[in-house]
């Protein structure tokens, strides 16, 4: 059962939206209703993925920290427009420790530095595309193994601007009428400007902390990584030093 | 810089429901703004939202909330009178323009948009009333049921928070008597300061987190079933409160299937009293939904309730 799990829910997610597009269709879905629950639920099947994952006492700690330092980024540069270091210090995080870690310090960092800005509906959202930053880098990791630094700017760079993408598509589905391309397009265009400057921001603070942040959390990941050793079985010895005469 | 919560304790009545009670009164809000499109019912909700509010002592906080969102309002009603062509009264029609074509602005479109402004007002006080009256400690301690890891990881990075804004005041001084100057130099100069001290702090951070990790691993996390302390009290105003949200719940189903709750904008907009049934249906929704912040009143205003709840 436990394989069929992801499977299952991307199948009830593509379903769903399937099932919106469709012009007569008999149950008329609410699509910010539907946008919002398709979020909720993904945060929940990702959460409850680390809640069954054997998640070290460590790695739960690192975690923390990390969530907490970019939260305290994010409220000690709040008064610059969208010009905050969660995006790097999350891309980077998912990049040096993985899908896991990536997408639960994004998550942790959305969610805790709310609760000094103020949550909103907006909190879901940032939650979910940071968590998804920050496990993207892994897999960025994964296919490019050997990616320079110029690389990893552009994959930050790009992130600043899906990141705008995402939080644009509750305000869209919520608000606008009719949905069409042409309207999204408009929302995003007006949200343009601030997703350049973070876009900006995030390659910014990987030029500048990028090389010496990596170098630290890689200190950090081999002190946390546990390594188990199969147990062998030591064939009895045929010396016997100790026989008594 | 914000060194503390949203959230401030004031012993009102509000801040003292059970953290399920209060989350649910949220949802239910959020949920309705959502689903009604009617313009009087979105106004009505917005209502009883601002008498929570104004229960909860937090008329204050939701202004700043309110400036916050107030270019996010203006662009949906900016974004839907140009892009919506749907509807009939036209007001103003554009001169051709290159690639764009002839835009139009119509009385609809314009109505819509003020309407979704109205949702996004409802949407965003919710969650400020949210802010006022749930303690981050107790949400986490109602999550850590069935979200143990998690609602630790978060309630954790919620605490460390003010410890490592303390830490880099800390580090700023002990590099400021070490003679340097963080306000002097050139742009580049003082980022290059700025690194340095942020990377003493997630350094010294992710050192402090290991000695965390083996505290807990001492006190014996992980090692077997968690058991946990539970202190929150689910008492008669709670179960009030939720039998009112309840029966607003049912009553907006009741409303919605009946389409009285939705609204027709276009391609021309619609009665907007729309029968007595209409009027009564949303006040039974409205009156549910303001049972936490009556009760919050009357306690004020009756010790003997609010003994008795």
């Amino acid at each position: 059962m436990e394989k069929w799990k992801f499977p299952l829910f991307f199948l009830l997610v593509t379903g769903l939206l399937a099932f919106s597009i469709i012009a007569d269709s008999p149950v008329k879905l609410n699509w910010s209703l539907l946008s919002a629950g398709i979020v909720g639920a993904a945060i929940i099947f990702l959460f409850r993925g680390f809640e069954q994952s054997p998640a070290s006492t460590r790695e739960i700690a690192v975690i923390a920290v990390l969530g907490a330092v970019a939260a305290l980024g994010r409220v000690s540069l709040s008064a610059l427009p969208n010009i905050q270091p969660v995006t790097f210090l999350v891309i980077v995080s998912g990049y040096v420790f993985g899908a896991r870690t990536g997408f639960m310090v994004g998550s942790t960092a959305a969610l805790a530095s709310n609760f000094f800005l103020g949550q909103g509906p907006w909190t879901p959202w940032q939650m979910f595309a940071w968590g998804l930053a920050g496990a993207s880098a892994a897999y960025f990791r994964a296919v490019f193994p050997g990616a320079g630094k110029w690389a990893l700017a552009l994959f930050q760079f790009t992130w600043g601007y899906l990141f705008g993408c995402m939080m644009n598509i509750w305000t869209w589905t919520a608000f606008i009428h009719p949905l069409s391309w042409q309207s999204f397009l408009a929302t995003w265009a007006a949200s343009l400007w601030f997703d350049s400057l973070h876009a900006l921001g995030n390659v910014f603070f990987y030029l500048f902390f990028g090389g010496s942040v990596i170098k630290i959390l890689n200190r950090v990941q081999k002190k946390i990584a546990v390594s188990r050793l199969p147990v062998q079985n030591i064939p009895p010895s045929n010396n016997h030093h100790y026989k008594t005469n | 810089m914000p060194q503390n919560f949203f959230y401030q304790e004031k012993g009102l009545f509000l801040q003292s429901l059970h953290p399920a009670a209060s989350l649910t009164l949220i949802a239910a809000f959020f949920l309705l703004a959502l689903c009604f499109s009617h313009p009087l019912y979105l106004l009505g909700l917005l209502l009883v939202i601002l008498f929570s509010l104004w229960a909860a002592d937090g008329l204050a906080a939701w202004e700043s909330y309110l400036k916050a969102v107030l270019w996010l309002g203006l662009l949906i009603m900016l974004i839907n009178a140009l892009v919506n062509h749907s509807g009939s009264t036209i007001l103003w029609r554009s001169p051709a323009l290159p690639l764009l074509g002839q835009l139009s602005v119509s009385m609809e479109a314009i109505s819509y948009g003020a309407a979704m402004g109205v949702r996004l007002l409802d949407v965003v006080s919710a969650f400020c009333l949210f802010n006022l009256i749930v303690h981050p400690d107790r949400f986490f301690s109602l999550f850590s049921t069935f979200a143990r890891k998690s609602s630790l990881v978060v309630s954790l990075a919620t605490r460390l928070f003010p410890l490592l804004l303390a830490t880099l005041g800390q580090i700023r001084e002990a590099q400021q008597l070490r003679g340097v100057d963080f306000s002097r130099g050139s742009l580049r100069e003082r980022t290059v300061k700025n690194a340095a001290l942020f990377n003493i702090l997630l350094l010294s951070a992710l050192e402090d987190s290991l000695q965390m990790a083996e505290a807990m691993q001492a006190r014996a996390f992980g090692s077997g079933p968690r058991s946990r302390y539970r202190r929150d009290l689910f008492r008669p105003r709670d179960g009030i409160c939720l039998a009112g949200v309840g029966f607003s719940l049912v009553a907006a189903a009741y409303n919605l299937a009946r389409d009285l709750g939705s609204y027709t904008y276009f391609p021309q907009l619609g009665s907007l009293w729309g029968g007595n049934f209409s009027m009564i249906a949303l006040a039974a929704v409205l009156l549910g939904l303001s049972l936490p912040a009556l009760l919050s009143w009357g306690c004020n205003h009756w010790p003997y309730l609010k003994w008795k709840i």
